[in-house]
């Protein structure tokens, strides 16, 4: 490497002697209060969803989805009737309606009409 | 105010000791950051970080080492996080260039000049900051602090958690690098 060189490089090396400290821009800490206050408030306005009127409303909808859904159901209208008859049936066994005592019930609706 | 008191303020959320530790860290931060970001808008970004950071995590600082080493570390880590970041986006620009999906020109980054650089010594200085802007990490932390916040090496050392040794080491390997990449950038 020629001398020319290297004391170029040399120069080049001790630019940063003598250099002096870089000071912050002007309103660096009024910059800096409102970005911590600004850091600060995205929480607090997710709040409102913890608002008794939002969080009511909210509860309202998921059930009335539930209750649709429910209701909503392919099949649940075959599945009711049968098991409404199958408690008719068991009822009828129970207080023995299938036998003597259904005739007095037919006479008191024959009577009614 | 004692560091003991204004750690003790900070601890206590006391506005008035944040204030003072912004008033006397700000310029010590802001340099750091600057010199290895190389970006004054970046380094108030970075400074203002470390601030926070300070603030907030206080409560696990247990006084080991001095409060300026402490701030000097969050300061390196968090320039060295955003280094890494503009690194990854540069990355992902190359490949949406790549897959057409961004047509902008790529713009080169303009040389970055030092505000406490003397004039005469302004155009050097750049070269030196584009060069050690191609350092390893730790190098590059090890020469930023000791040249430009005059740190000597056993400060350097306490922030970066080392011997003064390896600092030594650092240091030796920084400048050798440093006058071969002047080589490069001189032929």
């Amino acid at each position: 490497m020629n001398t020319n060189k290297e004391n170029r490089i040399d120069e080049i090396l001790n630019s940063l002697d003598g250099c002096t400290q870089a000071t912050a821009p002007d309103f660096f800490y009024t910059r800096l209060k409102a970005r911590m206050e600004k850091e600060v408030a995205p929480a607090a306005r997710t709040s409102w969803m913890l608002r008794p009127a939002y969080a009511f409303a909210g509860m309202a909808i998921i059930l009335l989805i539930n209750v649709l859904a429910v209701f909503n159901q392919p099949g649940t209208e075959d599945n009711t009737a049968t098991s409404e008859v199958d408690t008719f049936q068991s009822l009828a066994s129970e207080y023995r309606l299938n036998e003597g005592n259904s005739s007095i019930s037919m006479y008191n609706l024959n009577q009614d009409k | 105010m004692t560091e003991f008191e204004l750690i003790q303020g900070l601890r206590n959320g006391d506005e008035s000791a944040f204030r003072y530790l912004v008033d006397t860290y700000q310029n010590r931060v802001f340099n750091t950051a600057m010199g290895i970001v190389q970006n004054a808008e970046d380094a108030e970004d970075v400074a203002q970080e470390v601030f926070i950071q300070v603030f907030r995590s206080i409560g696990s600082f247990k006084a080991e080492s001095k409060l300026s080493t402490w701030i000097y570390r969050i300061t390196t880590t968090r320039s060295l996080d955003l280094l890494r970041s503009r690194k990854s986006k540069k990355r992902f620009g190359f490949i949406q260039r790549l897959l057409g999906e961004d047509n902008e020109p790529t713009q080169d980054i303009p040389d970055f000049n030092h505000p406490g650089v003397e004039l005469d010594r302004k155009e050097n200085a750049a070269r030196l900051f584009k060069v050690i802007g191609k350092l390893p990490e730790n190098q590059k932390i090890a020469f930023t602090l000791h040249k430009l916040e005059d740190l000597s090496y056993q400060e350097v050392s306490e922030v970066m958690q080392t011997t003064v040794a390896a600092v030594e080491s650092l240091m030796h390997r920084a400048k050798q690098n440093l006058r071969k990449l002047l080589e490069k950038e001189l032929e």
